[in-house]
Order: structure tokens, then C-alpha cells, then sequence
């Protein structure tokens, strides 16, 4: 088991190098200039020049790449193109929106989608089953900002019971109105994944209904239900946790599309604004740390999956 | 590695990639002016902190580069202040320096300063701190969108505490004009520096895409503010913005640059809707310097095909004001000139036979977003009527200033400008619509060289009407400046004359 993580946490780490030359690849590719911007109409040429000169980007990509790589190690992510303040302080600002948003969101999703999914697939010969799969799948065809504007206009502008977005400027100190402002973007963000879940769920759960042990076990007796519960949790969580990985990665990104409805001072609305305005500095840092997480994410989900069914642990890598 | 997490892993950063296809509507934001007293709020009756709703946030507090609009916006004259600033009507008054003078040749310029004012700091402000500021406008790394016509000043010295005396190269009609436009700040701060000015108010702080807070300055020099202090709060989205105006959370919103969402303030006595002017001028660009639009039957008879009164109507529901050139009302040298292309799209068709264009098809970038998706569509309807198919091509803001800006890679584009006196730039060939005329550019430069005012609003008139007949550009429209307040919140101004938003005079009923 040891050995097994050691070498995975070697390959993420390469991935990791991988995916730092593809992003800073790619955005440097992308058209768009983010001096034109901070100058605005009315700047001269010596002044783009000028500009460029100051913040590094007339120097040739290799010795870009290298500086900030090489400032990523020694823990300094550098100086955002258009503020000028430090990357890492930009983001740092901004996690104690995200973090405890997609937290939230996960935790939520979680909470609706294991009872109903295991529900549906119980239930699938029944009118309360095949409820549940044609809601899912209204769900998952619905895009996630919609569902936000509908939130907002029933409990924040016909009820008033939420505020229809913001963050207070107190932050996490006014801790009432921080989960206030938090509650409905979690909601939206749990719903969208709620019905992907369930779905995945439901499927697990058939996969596993379908065993035969799970019919010597109606056989001698148990019913559905208990059947499930004694022998088939078990052998379903090992899918399940990795849809719940891949959908804990997800809750960070719905938290981009979320955080620009509901005008939250997260990361992704820095993202969004970072990619706009073409500040590459913070885009590139932010997008290898967004990619460092779901690499981490799915370690965890593989070595999870290792502890739940001791049967992967068997199927040893032979290299 | 299993293939979920690698393909999760490329997924992330191709799902931050794809949002710059999705990019925000970032066009200028509009600016701001003084305002109109509030007689009857006294100092004793201080309104509590104001805060202000707003789409046009620093993206930097260097006060000094041109395309922060967002930081004048809420810094000058409110925290920083110019030797002289610039009213509500455009008129420039004395601020910083109680008065200058101009010599005889128009090449000397001194300044007499106030002597009762301070910095934030408590520093008292000096002439050192003016020849400073000025000289970081001009030096090398300034990013001053003003540099270039500040650049005639040679030698600017401190004659005595309270005195500075510019030198001129070359006399220069609009030093005034782009002198008040800079701010002054203490001796050696850096235009980096933001934390340090002499206005009505003291910067508290910034926390980036979220709000900006200033709160009064006690020992200020003149009128103090009427309320204890301001908080800008931005917003990226319009709807974000008008659900916080409509449950309370604002007091004032700037500028509401979502005309769909007004109707839910306008018949509301909880709000009030004020429609005043901009100096921001929505323009169709030609690139004047490739063919057909280097000659100017094709440019007139582009502009003669479009309805403007329709788009005005379509986009702003006939608020606003058409306009026949770049100079608006507010400027001393204005002249209705709407007229001089009106919509005809018979002698249209009549100016495109004469050049001698059959079957033109040509493409419109634009910044995508709501308003210039109306635009550009009705744009494209106008012309299929005279025969010319116009290609719509959306882009973002960053590539707006790479292709169009600074690679002059274009045929037209759809762009708003916002800068006050901004008609000289079409003296510049090298800007980037490329407008090369002769004529045009003697006229400034005489503008520029008058012995007095008067000639130089008669020469730039002229200048205007010549620019207009030459349709350099389509002028589609002024757009026009709409602020939504909460009932009870008065004291700001409904025009919008200079970049500043003044909110010294704010004040709410509490």
C-alpha cells in the first residue's frame, strides 16, 4: 500500500510538470494582450513597449516558464500583471469564499443524492423511482447559472429570506451573514451535482442489486433493504467514491459559473476576471493549483478505493 | 494515474481556457463629474457612509494609466486632487492652485497654490510636491494616456513654496485641460502609491473585486464631505448589480449600462432614475487606412445606411442622443452635426455606385455584450438594405486592444470611447482607425497654437465640421448617463463631464 502511494504521488507529480508547460503553452498561445488593457485607448506604442518591458512578457517564453517555475518552488507565485499585488495574496484573499462554498456544496449534494439515489434504484419498478430518474436527468440538462437566477428570484427577491448575492465586506468576521450569503450558491451548486449523482448512484446501487449474493441473501430471508444494507453498501461505495471525487473537483468548478451569478468575492470570479483582462500571472498559477487539487482528489479517491475493497489491493502493479 | 484523473486534470485548466470565449462585455465604462450641491445638508447633519454600486472597478490603483478608468473614477478629485479640476459643464476651476498665468507667448505658465493644504499624512503640500507629480506624468515609464500632450512641457520648476512655473516647448492651447486631468500626489510617492492624496477623503481600502472604502478626511481644505465616507462595492454582472440596488443593499448605482433592467426602478417610489450626459461616444470605426474605406464615398455612404434614431431606440428605448461627429455637448467646441450623414439609403446606394464598390462584404469586431450584439445586428440589417453584408465577429476586450488597438487588424469595429476631448486623436494617423487627413491635422495644430480661447473653440469647430463631412468614423450615438439612487439619496450629479465620480455632496435622508 505504501509503495503503491509512493508511486502514484511520482506520477502526479510529473503530471503536474506536464500540466504547468501545457497552461503556460496555452495561454501564451491565446490571442489578447493585457498591457493594451491596463493602458487603455490613448496609449502609444513606446508605452505597450514600455509596459511589456516592466512586466517581463517581452522576454522569450522559455525564460518566462523558468522564472515562474522556479518561483513556484521557492514558494513566490509572482506579481499579478494588473495590480501588481502578489498572486498568492490574490488567492489567498479569495479562499475563504470558494473554500467553504464548494465544501458546503459537496456535503449538501452528498446528503441529497446517497439517500435518493439508493431510493431510486430500490424503487425502480415503481412510479417514485422513475420520478427520481426523469428529475435527475431534468437536472443534469439544466445549466447551473440558471438554477441560480431561479434560486435568487424566489427566496432572495419574492421571499427576501436570502440575500440575492454579495459577500459582506466584514468577511468570515460577521460570520452570521457570511453563511447567509453562502447558502444559496451552495444550494445551486448542489443541486446541479445532486443530479448527476443520483444518477450514478442508482446505477451502482442496480450493478449491485443485480449480485447474486444479494438474491441467496432475499432468498434466506432479509428483505430488500436489509439485503442492501448488510452486503451491498459495501460493494457499491467502491464506484461511488469515485464519482464523489470527481465531483468534489467539480464543486470547485461550478464554484466559477456560481460565484459570477451571485457576485462573490471567490476564486473563480478571480479567474474569470484574470482570463478578461489576460493576466497571465495569476491565470497560469491558479489553473496549475485548480489542477494540483483534482490530482490530489483522485489520489485520495484510488487509495480510498484500496481500503474499501481489498480485492484492489490484490491486483498488485507488476513493474 | 488512472485515465479519469488525467483527463480531469486537462479537463480544469481547459474549462479556465474556454472562459475567454465567454469573456465579460468590457467596454469603456462610462465617467464621471462633479456634482450639484446639496443646499439644504449642513456639516452638523452628516448622512452615514454612502455606498455606491458600480461595474468599473481599478483593475490597479496606478493612478497614472490610462486604462483603469475605474480608478479615477473613485479616486480623483475624491482622494487625489489636480491643480485644477474640471466642473460638471466640462469648465475648469482651481483646486489645488488658486490661479495661474499664462505669458504673452504662450510659453510660460505659473501657478500660485493654495497654502492651507495637506496630505493624508499630515504633510503639508508644497510646489515640490507638483513639479513631482507632474514629472512622473511625463517621464519614460509613465503610462499616462496624457503623456504624449504633456510632453510640450520643457522645464517645470518650483519658483518658491507656493509657485511652480511650466515651460513650453510649443505653445499648447489644452495644457490647462490636461493638466487638470492629473492628480498631485506627495513628493516622491510613487504612482504605484495609492494611500496618500489631499481630497475630501482618505483611501481606507481596496480588497479586489469586492469593494473600495474611503472615509472623510477631518483637516480637509475646503468644503468637507457631507457624508463620513463612501464604499464602492463592483460588481462584473449587471443582474448582480440591480438585485443588490433592489433589496437595499446600495444607495446609488453610477451607471446603469443595462437598459432591460430599468423598468423595474422606474415606476418603483422607492427609487429614483436620473438620465443626464456622457461624454461616451459609441462609435463604428472604419480602418481608414485599407481600401474601400480609405475613400470617403464608401465611409459616407456606410454611415448614410444606418438608422441611428432605430438603434438608439432599439438599444436605450430613445434615451441618449445622436450625435454627427466625436465631440458631445459638454465639450466648448461642440456643433450638432447629427444631421450631416442623416439616414438616407438611396443616396447611400447612390455614393457606393460612384466609388465604384459592388458587392462589399466586410466584418465588424466588436467586444461582445448586450448592448453591441444590438448594435451589431442592427448594423447588419441596415446594410443588407443597401447590399453590403456585414460580418458579425465577437471577441474579448484583450483582443480587442492586441488586433484592433495595437495591430490596426481590421475592417470596422463597434467601440465605445469615453475620454473626454478625445476628437484630437483623429490628428493622429497612427491611431489605430488610421484617419490620414491634412486638413484635420492643420486645423489642430492651429487649435493648439491659438493666442486665445475663442480661436480655439473657432478652429476646433471647424475641425469638427470637417471631420464630420469626412465621416471618419459612424458616430452612432451619446450614450446616455442613467444612475439609479434609492429614494432619499441625493447630491450627486446627473452628467457625467470627466472621469471622476465626486461624492463629496452625496448625501442620504436617514
Amino acid at each position: 500500500m505504501l509503495r503503491y502511494a509512493s508511486q502514484r504521488l511520482v506520477v502526479l507529480l510529473v503530471s503536474l510538470v506536464l500540466a504547468s508547460v501545457l497552461i503556460f503553452v496555452i495561454l501564451r498561445w491565446l490571442p489578447g494582450d493585457s498591457a493594451g488593457g491596463t493602458l487603455g485607448v490613448g496609449a502609444t506604442s513606446d508605452q505597450l513597449e514600455e509596459l511589456r518591458r516592466q512586466l517581463g512578457t517581452d522576454r522569450p517564453a522559455a525564460e518566462q516558464y523558468s522564472e515562474w517555475i522556479g518561483g513556484l518552488v521557492r514558494g513566490d507565485a509572482g506579481d499579478s500583471f494588473l495590480s501588481r499585488a502578489p498572486v498568492a495574496e490574490l488567492i489567498a484573499a479569495r479562499l475563504p469564499v470558494t473554500l467553504p462554498l464548494s465544501l458546503a456544496a459537496f456535503a449538501l449534494s452528498v446528503l441529497i443524492s446517497l439517500p435518493i439515489g439508493v431510493l431510486a434504484a430500490v424503487r425502480r419498478r415503481k412510479p417514485s423511482g422513475a420520478l427520481i430518474s426523469i428529475a435527475s436527468q431534468l437536472g443534469v440538462a439544466v445549466p447551473i447559472f440558471w438554477v441560480g437566477v431561479i434560486l435568487i428570484a424566489i427566496f432572495a427577491l419574492n421571499l427576501g429570506w436570502l440575500p440575492p448575492g454579495g459577500f459582506p465586506r466584514q468577511g468570515w468576521q460577521a460570520p452570521g451573514e457570511a453563511i447567509r450569503a453562502l447558502i444559496l450558491p451552495a444550494l445551486t451548486i448542489a443541486i446541479a451535482m445532486s443530479a448527476v449523482m443520483i444518477r450514478y448512484i442508482r446505477s451502482a446501487t442496480l450493478d449491485v442489486l443485480d449480485q447474486d449474493y444479494i438474491r441467496t441473501a432475499r432468498a434466506l430471508g432479509y428483505s430488500r433493504w436489509q439485503a442492501l444494507a448488510r452486503h451491498g453498501l459495501r460493494n457499491a461505495a467502491v464506484p461511488v467514491v469515485a464519482i464523489l471525487g470527481i465531483e468534489l473537483a467539480t464543486s470547485m468548478l461550478g464554484a466559477v459559473v456560481v460565484e459570477a451569478v451571485f457576485d462573490l468575492p471567490g476564486v473563480g470570479s478571480l479567474l474569470l476576471s484574470s482570463v478578461v483582462g489576460r493576466d497571465l500571472a495569476v491565470v497560469q498559477t491558479l489553473v496549475l493549483a485548480i489542477t494540483a487539487t483534482v490530482l490530489v482528489i483522485n489520489l485520495g479517491v484510488d487509495l480510498a478505493q484500496r481500503v474499501i475493497d481489498p480485492r484492489l489491493r490484490t491486483t498488485v502493479v507488476t513493474r | 494515474m488512472t485515465r479519469t484523473s488525467l483527463r480531469l486534470g486537462t479537463l480544469a485548466a481547459a474549462a479556465a481556457l474556454v472562459l475567454t470565449a465567454c469573456g465579460e462585455s468590457a467596454e469603456p465604462p462610462a465617467e464621471t463629474s462633479p456634482t450639484e450641491g446639496n443646499d439644504d445638508a449642513t456639516t452638523e447633519e452628516l448622512s452615514p457612509e454612502i455606498i455606491i454600486g458600480s461595474t468599473n472597478e481599478p483593475s490597479t490603483l496606478e493612478r497614472n494609466r490610462g486604462g483603469t478608468s475605474g480608478v479615477r473614477q473613485t479616486m480623483t478629485r475624491n482622494v487625489y486632487e489636480s491643480l485644477g479640476g474640471i466642473d460638471v459643464d466640462g469648465e475648469i476651476y482651481p483646486a489645488l492652485a488658486e490661479d495661474w498665468s499664462i505669458s504673452e507667448d504662450g510659453l510660460t505658465y505659473t501657478f500660485d497654490l493654495r497654502e492651507d493644504v495637506t496630505f493624508h499624512d499630515g504633510t503639508p503640500f508644497t510646489s515640490a510636491d507638483v513639479v513631482w507629480s507632474l514629472s512622473e506624468i511625463i517621464a519614460e515609464e509613465s503610462g499616462s494616456a496624457r503623456r504624449g500632450d504633456l510632453l510640450v512641457m520643457e522645464e517645470i520648476t518650483a519658483v518658491d513654496e507656493h509657485t511652480v512655473e511650466i515651460q513650453l516647448s510649443e505653445p499648447s492651447r489644452s495644457l490647462i485641460f490636461n493638466i487638470a486631468s492629473e492628480t498631485i500626489v506627495k513628493d516622491g510617492d510613487l504612482e504605484l502609491t495609492a494611500d496618500n492624496g489631499t481630497g475630501p477623503y482618505r483611501f481606507v481600502e481596496w480588497v479586489q473585486g469586492s469593494f473600495l472604502t474611503l472615509e472623510r478626511y477631518d483637516d480637509y481644505w475646503g468644503e468637507p464631505a457631507l457624508n463620513e465616507g463612501v464604499t464602492f462595492e463592483f460588481f462584473t454582472d449587471t443582474t448582480a448589480l440591480n438585485n443588490a440596488l433592489a433589496t437595499g443593499r446600495l444607495d446609488l448605482v453610477i451607471a446603469q449600462d443595462s437598459p432591460d433592467q430599468l423598468a423595474q426602478f422606474e415606476d418603483n417610489p422607492d427609487f429614483v432614475v436620473t438620465e443626464g450626459t456622457s461624454t461616451t461616444k459609441q462609435l463604428w470605426a472604419f480602418n481608414n487606412s485599407i481600401e474601400p474605406f480609405g475613400d470617403t464615398r464608401v465611409r459616407q455612404a456606410l454611415y448614410r445606411a444606418i438608422d441611428r434614431e432605430a438603434i438608439l431606440d432599439a438599444v436605450w428605448a430613445g434615451r441618449g442622443q445622436l450625435i454627427g461627429s466625436m465631440v458631445p455637448p459638454a465639450d466648448p467646441w461642440y456643433v450638432d452635426l447629427a444631421g450631416v450623414h442623416a439616414y438616407d439609403p438611396d443616396s447611400a446606394r447612390e455614393l457606393l455606385e460612384e466609388a465604384g464598390v459592388e458587392n462589399l462584404s466586410i466584418t465588424v469586431d466588436y467586444i461582445a455584450g448586450d448592448v453591441t450584439e444590438i448594435v451589431a445586428q442592427q448594423l447588419q440589417s441596415d446594410l443588407a438594405a443597401i447590399d453590403v453584408t456585414l460580418n458579425l465577429n465577437p471577441i474579448d476586450s484583450a483582443v480587442w486592444y492586441e488586433r484592433i488597438y495595437t495591430n490596426h487588424d481590421f475592417e470596422t469595429t463597434i467601440q465605445s470611447h469615453v475620454n473626454p476631448r478625445d476628437v484630437l486623436w483623429y490628428a493622429n494617423p497612427d491611431f489605430y482607425w488610421g484617419y490620414d487627413s491634412a486638413d484635420f491635422q492643420e486645423l489642430v495644430a492651429r487649435a493648439e497654437a491659438a493666442s486665445s480661447d475663442d480661436e480655439q473653440v473657432d478652429l476646433l469647430r471647424a475641425a469638427n465640421e470637417l471631420l464630420a463631412e469626412d465621416a471618419a468614423s459612424a458616430w452612432l450615438y451619446l450614450v446616455p448617463q442613467i444612475r439609479v439612487a434609492a429614494a432619499g439619496v441625493s447630491g450627486f450629479s446627473e452628467n457625467q463631464a470627466t472621469e471622476a465620480f465626486y461624492v463629496a455632496e452625496i448625501v442620504k435622508e436617514s
